[in-house]
């Protein structure tokens, strides 16, 4: 693995030529927040920012796609895939709990008998490269409490840790190591630079406020899928979904049809377990007819059924779902609830 | 890569309307090339995404056997924006199919058994596949005694009517079929299916039940069945959510950690029970 170092005021600039050379997407400032997106050719990304609003894995399952296109004229019809070519990409600047939500999507959309191609081409042509969180950027953070950490080197091809004056550049993968190149000639690490990141690494995790159960309640939701905690979360509940659409490790799509003329095409958009059409049938039977069973199929999926089909916790501790929330449900009091059950 | 989203182009071959009230119809689809049907390699009680371009899809049992080569069969009953569209569409319409999708009726396991086989309305369709299936002479000696039971509110409303009258001929099938209401022509029993069901007795000895009805009539029947002597892993159903993509990754139509679409829809009573207390 090479292990160089980067200054710190350099990245910026070198990030924003890497764009003029690939299709790079990185945190930027956007009126109040920070959000991840493409980067204009030579624009540079920021390097000193808490995280993103929106979750990196849009570009891997974009909140909307094209799945085929189709052509009717009277009684013929053509089919046709959807033209979006799909090229090599670099997300800079992700944070390690987001990175950890691709290894958990992969589980899902990469299973050995039913591949996701759209998913799998771009995650597969896209270069991961992490920046560790020195310092947690929120009190809501709670990644070591879901197998995650702030420097974690999980679902990175390259992981930065700031060092002080320098990154710590390691490149961790075969297209990690691709990207080298492109930053010119860096100096190699020092061996006590590893030392160092595991220094800033190990303060960084001690600095996590947040520590719910997470990892305890599986068994304990194995044996309460009734109970009358259920009815004690859904209350205030507004159904607006913004949970699932901000969180990484949310999967669930509709798919629906677009017909303008004679052309329309198949997409698939980002749907939510939250909203009360996502399982009634046509015959208007709903198995979920309340938010209260909506709201223990989010929780189950994240924190049993994920470990039942995958044997992993499908969430990362971003926070996202605790700070955006407009009625202030905290998935981190719903952990420590069920771990009281 | 294989693309599981993009469907099978077939043609609408024969529509045929299966009870008085129109609202349930038989769709016979051709494959528009042959290496798709060739691909197509599917068993009784799998099923498909039925495909309208602009309207979208729907997932529909296969009501055809495999041992009837050439074409698909899927009877829909007209219910939602697909299923009505489908069933505006003419002999010679273009359409899709993605599939097959999902597990089959337990056709090792029923091999040397004794079949009995409980439907009613208009969920025989995947039993009907069965049915043939295991009539078929190639098939028939792999499997023991066939007792099938088949309930529907109306004798209008009875499914596959030409086929029935066809297995009542034969003497390797012990057919009951039965209404809850009959009309003046109306020879056959009156009687809801478990009362059917408990008249006939089938022996639960070296036998398998396969079960399909809606929920009320599974509800009554499957206690019966328990009282003669079924195991939970010897009675079979198939189960129905919403679904959207079929291949377990769109997340609705999870049953406990199980996705209908791709671990099912065929269940065991006994993995039934082990899904969760929300079925």
């Amino acid at each position: 693995m090479e292990k160089r170092l980067i200054k710190k005021a350099a990245l910026p600039g070198l990030i924003g030529r890497l764009s003029t050379a690939a299709t790079v997407y990185g945190p930027v400032k956007e009126s109040d927040y920070v959000i991840f997106r493409l980067l204009r050719s030579g624009e540079e990304p920021l390097t000193d920012y808490a995280n993103s609003r929106n979750a990196p894995k849009q570009f891997f399952f974009p909140p909307r796609e094209e799945l085929l296109r189709y052509t009717r004229s009277g009684r013929d019809l053509t089919l046709a895939l959807a033209d979006e070519a799909i090229g090599e990409a670099v997300l800079f600047g992700v944070r390690p709990c987001d990175a950890h939500s691709f290894v958990l999507l992969d589980m899902l959309f990469d299973q050995e008998k039913y591949r996701d191609p759209h998913y799998i081409e771009r995650r597969e042509k896209t270069t991961v490269i992490t920046m560790a969180c020195a310092h947690p950027p929120y009190t809501t953070c709670f990644c070591t409490a879901v197998d995650g950490a702030p420097a974690d080197r999980e679902g990175a091809d390259i992981l930065l840790t700031d060092l002080g004056e320098d990154y710590l550049a390691e490149f961790l993968t075969t297209k990690g190591e691709r990207l080298l190149p492109h930053f010119g000639d860096l100096p190699a690490a020092e061996a006590t630079a590893s030392d160092r990141q595991a220094a800033v690494a190990a303060q960084a995790a001690s600095e996590i406020q947040s520590a719910p159960p997470a990892k305890k309640i599986k068994p304990i939701l194995d044996q309460n899928f009734e109970h009358k905690f259920w009815d004690t979360i859904h209350g205030k509940c507004l159904k607006c979904g913004t949970c699932t659409y901000l969180c990484p490790t949310c999967h669930c799509f509709d798919i629906s049809d677009e017909t303008k003329g004679e052309n329309g095409a198949r997409v698939r958009n980002w749907d939510s377990c939250m909203f009360p059409l996502f399982t009634k049938a046509a015959s208007g039977h709903n198995p979920r007819p309340s938010q209260k069973e909506r709201w223990r199929q989010r929780v189950m999926h994240k924190f049993k059924y994920y470990v039942d089909n995958f044997g992993a916790i499908s969430c990362v501790g971003c926070g996202r779902c605790v700070q955006l929330c407009p009625v202030n449900i905290d998935i981190r009091k719903i952990i420590s609830d069920i771990a009281e059950l | 890569m294989f693309n599981p989203y993009v469907p099978i182009p077939v043609t609408v071959d024969k529509i045929i309307t299966e009870v008085e009230t129109k609202d349930i119809k038989t769709f016979r689809l051709t494959f528009q090339n042959k290496e798709d049907e060739n691909r197509f390699q599917y068993l009784p009680g799998q099923f498909a995404e039925l495909s309208l371009f602009g309207q979208g899809e729907s997932p529909i049992g296969i009501a055809s056997s495999p041992t009837q080569p050439g074409y698909l069969e899927f009877t829909v009953q007209k219910a939602g924006v697909v299923t009505s569209a489908l069933h505006d569409l003419e002999v010679g319409a273009q359409m899709g199919v993605r599939g097959p999708l999902g597990n089959h009726w337990p056709i090792d396991y029923l091999e040397g058994k004794q079949i009995v086989i409980v439907g009613g309305g208009f969920a025989f369709t995947t039993l009907r596949s069965l049915i043939n299936y295991m009539l078929d002479e190639k098939n028939r000696a792999r499997f023991g005694r066939i007792m099938v039971v088949y309930g529907a509110r109306m004798p209008g409303l009875l499914l596959y009517k030409d086929e029935l009258a066809a297995w009542a001929k034969r003497d390797d099938i012990d057919l009951h079929i039965t209404v809850d209401k009959g009309d003046a022509d109306w020879q056959g029993k009156v009687g809801f299916v478990p009362m059917v069901c408990r008249e006939a007795s089938p022996c639960a000895e070296n036998s398998v039940a396969v079960i399909c009805g809606p929920p009320i009539m599974v509800r009554l029947t499957l206690p019966l069945f328990y009282e003669l002597g079924f195991a939970e892993e010897n009675i079979f159903t198939s189960l129905e959510m919403r679904m959207k993509c079929g291949i377990g990754k769109c997340g609705r139509c999870n049953i406990g950690s199980k996705y209908i679409c791709k671990d099912g829809p065929v269940f065991s009573l006994k993995e039934v029970h082990s899904l969760s207390p929300e079925f």
